[in-house]
């Protein structure tokens, strides 16, 4: 049982392992996913400050457009700063 | 430059023959373009873009509100989701056209390299093994400082120095010119052949000397194909300037829906991503790369393989030319034209000693001497046999004859020549010194001849400056670049060559050391330097100038120096390198001033009317008929501009040998004023068609 336990233990942490590193070559996907993580935060709080004045799903979609805005102005600093990259 | 057969020397192609670039197929350019300007929608491609890949997220957006309108809130307005698919649409094609024209600025360089792709095919090569014997081997196989042999109708199977033989090699594959040239061992300019080339005539062993994939053909695929292309600093110092102007509007933007909500004004999301898009530099930002793509193709048209886009772009910045006299300058060709005799010689006995001292000289130059003195009725009175050719070098700067008698005929530098006399006793008469300088006032090139210690008198080689050379560097002049004649021909001669030819500056009696002195000079005083030179000794030069554009009949070591290389070896083409790198930097520059000037017209086209409830709508001064309208109508003009402006892209600005001062002047009323004018006369165009057929 605890060697069964073990073993799936290992195998979960590899899988991380592999997910991370995938997620390292691939960044677009993992930006991605930050984001949609990031909105579980933020579209509560949009919901909550609107005061019930957009339904739920707006609330995701405002909270993500922001967060999106946020993420484009990054990049573009990231432009300024290191235009060698792009 | 080293001195070598001057057949092999000359520039191939007048100024009118230059545009052959190896036949590449360009039917299917435009059909490639389309596929390329989809597939360039890839996120990854897309993120290089700034400019574009905010309007690409803007039309990821202005999708979703088609398919949800109330998405983001309660639409507005009748029929939404028709406004957003429009909006949607246009922003689409936004992208895809500025991906269109990148894709033709680059399908140009991929059908060259498709073209070149299909000369390396792989060979049967007859690689010579150590103890002689021949084995037929890959040509992939195939190693540097490995020997390999090929006959007439072979394809040479990679990169090499002639080790023996001569042969004519048809050079068409690379360089589109179907005249052959000869390669022989020993000489810098005529012994090294190219992979993928043929053999038409005789044999040649070959010393190979690139291992495979890095041979001159590889590398000028990986280059016309932009593999290696990567910003230059200007295209750097925009791209910031451009990713600044789409950060402070994005902020603009994002910061507006409060602002809008406070005047009871409020404004869609998609019509908040219309504006962003309208004001953002999209016009420069879809056409920046091809700009720069487009650059390096003219360069390529000119038969010039350019290192980067960097060194293309130094040429525009170039203010200083060092330029060799004899092939840049001049013809070339010295053609002897008089023989003056000194010392109390006949003319006669001036012929037939310089005939003497000439009989195995190969270059044009001595072959004129031939003429001219059998035409003066001088014959050969000994046997070629038993005589011996003595070679011209650097060193000894004169050239002859060692007779079966033990005279020694000699021609060549008055110097070298008075040297060569005194040392066998002779004397120098001072009709030699009046014989010298009435050849230099001439701007001729003056040589001295004698038998042993005796002076016989001067041949006159006559110089003949090129047509037209003296208004290319009157333009020269104009644009603020200074130009530098090197000769290694005395003062004199080098003063009246200058004058007539109308350089700047000389520097006579130079060396190939005296180049990189020069260069040095002129950089320590912020000067952008540029210079061509095809031998060994140049290569130091060429590394140290800004711009260096190597010959390719020149050495190895001179095209791996060197950033550009020129594949018709015609050394005057530096003067239009310079213009095309001139023409590259005021196109890039007058398409910015025309983009940030077009926004005016998109702000008083948007802005009055999406808040015309707050008061501002005096300011429609386009009287556009309603916000959905002004707002399609710009983001139109937006799209279709650059589409329209690709030619102009592509084909550069018309260039004018103007200073930087004027060219500003010029830039900021044509791109700057016309910028301004034309969106506000194409908005209201637009939006009157819109409203006619009653899409908005």
């Amino acid at each position: 049982m605890i060697r069964n336990l073990n073993s799936m233990l290992a195998d979960v942490g590899e899988t991380c392992s592999t997910g991370w590193d995938s997620g390292r070559r691939q960044q677009v996907p993992r930006y991605l996913f930050l984001l949609l993580c990031l909105n579980l935060v933020a579209a509560p709080a949009v919901y909550a400050a609107t005061d019930g004045a957009f339904s739920k799903t707006q609330s995701y979609a405002i909270a993500l457009l922001a967060l999106t805005t946020v993420a484009l102005a990054a990049y573009l600093f990231v432009v300024i700063f290191q235009p060698e990259r792009f | 430059m080293t001195s070598n057969p001057s057949d092999l020397r000359q520039p191939r192609g007048s100024r009118n023959q230059r545009r052959h670039t190896p036949k590449a197929n360009m039917s299917g350019i435009y059909r490639r373009a389309i596929r390329d300007a989809f597939v360039k929608l890839n996120p990854r491609v897309a993120i290089r873009n700034p400019v574009m890949f905010v309007v690409w997220i803007g039309t990821i957006v202005t999708a979703l509100v088609t398919l949800d309108p109330n998405l983001f809130g309660t639409a507005q307005g009748e029929n939404p989701r028709l406004f957003n698919g429009l909006i949607t649409i246009i922003l689409f094609f936004t992208v895809v056209f500025a991906n269109f024209a990148e894709a033709v600025a680059e399908g140009r360089g991929k059908a060259q390299a498709d073209s070149l792709r299909a000369t390396k095919s792989d060979t049967v090569a007859r690689k010579v093994l150590p103890d002689g014997t021949i084995q037929e081997v890959s040509s992939t196989t195939l190693r540097q400082g490995d020997t390999v042999k090929v006959i007439a109708g072979d394809l040479i199977p990679a990169d090499g120095e002639v080790i023996q033989g001569v042969a004519s090699v048809d050079e068409a594959a690379i360089t589109g010119e179907s005249a052959p040239v000869l390669k022989q061992p020993g000489t810098d300019i005529a012994s090294s052949v190219t992979g993928g080339t043929r053999i038409i005539s005789d044999e040649l062993t070959l010393r190979v000397t690139s291992d495979p994939g890095k041979g001159f053909i590889d590398r000028m695929i990986a280059l016309v194909e932009g593999a290696e292309r990567s910003k230059t600093p200007n295209e750097i110092a925009l791209t910031v300037l451009l990713a600044v102007l789409t950060l402070v509007f994005l902020i603009v933007i994002a910061t507006l829906p409060p602002i809008a909500t406070y005047v009871q004004a409020p404004v869609s999301i998609a019509a908040l991503i219309a504006l962003l898009v309208a004001l953002i530099p999209t016009t420069i930002g879809g056409l920046l790369s091809a700009i720069g793509i487009a650059g390096m193709d003219r360069v390529a048209q000119f038969n010039v393989v350019a290192t980067s886009g960097r060194a293309v772009e130094a040429c525009g910045d170039v203010s200083t030319l060092i330029l060799d006299k004899t092939g840049t300058i001049t013809l070339g060709n010295r053609l002897a034209d008089e023989f003056i005799p000194v010392n109390g010689h006949s003319l006669q006995e001036v012929a037939q000693v310089s005939l003497a001292a000439s009989v195995f000289d190969e270059t044009p130059e001595g072959k004129s001497i031939v003429r001219l003195a059998q035409q003066l009725g001088a014959t050969v009175d000994f046997d070629r046999a038993s005589a011996e050719g003595i070679e011209f070098s650097a060193r000894t700067r004169m050239s002859g004859t060692d007779l079966p008698n033990d005279r020694e005929v000699r021609k060549g530098a008055v110097d070298a020549i008075r040297g060569f006399v005194r040392s066998r006793s002779g004397a120098i008469t001072p009709d030699l010194d009046q014989a010298y300088e009435k050849v230099s006032r001439l701007g001729g090139t003056p040589l001295a001849v004698c038998d042993g210690g005796d002076l016989y008198g001067v041949i006159y080689l006559k110089d003949i400056i090129k047509p037209g050379i003296r208004e290319r560097f009157d333009q020269l002049r104009r644009m603020g670049v200074r130009t530098i004649m090197l000769t290694g021909d005395n003062r004199i001669t080098a003063s009246v060559i200058a004058s007539e030819a109308g350089v700047d500056d000389f520097i006579a009696e130079a060396t190939p050391e005296d180049k990189i002195d020069v260069i040095r000079a002129e950089q320590s005083k912020g000067k952008l330097v540029a210079m061509t030179g095809d031998g060994t000794n140049d290569a130091p030069a060429l590394a140290q100038a800004n711009v260096g554009v190597a010959m390719n009949s020149g050495t190895q070591a001179a095209k791996e120096a060197a950033n550009m290389v020129d594949l018709d070896s015609d050394p005057t083409k530096l003067i239009d390198l310079v213009t095309i790198g001139k023409q590259l930097l005021i196109t890039r520059g007058a398409l910015t001033t025309f983009s940030i000037a077009n926004d005016i017209a998109k702000y008083f086209a948007i802005i009055p009317t999406i808040f015309a409830a707050a008061g501002i709508g005096a300011l429609n001064i386009m009287r556009l008929s309603t916000p959905q309208s002004a707002i399609l109508s710009a983001l139109i003009y937006n799209a279709l501009i650059i589409p329209a402006l690709i030619p102009l892209a592509l084909r550069g600005v018309q260039f004018r040998p103007l200073t930087a001062n004027q060219l500003l002047r010029r830039n900021i009323f044509i791109y700057g004023i016309g910028g301004v004018i034309a969106p506000f006369v194409a908005v209201k165009l637009i939006d009157i068609i819109i409203s006619a057929v009653g899409l908005a």
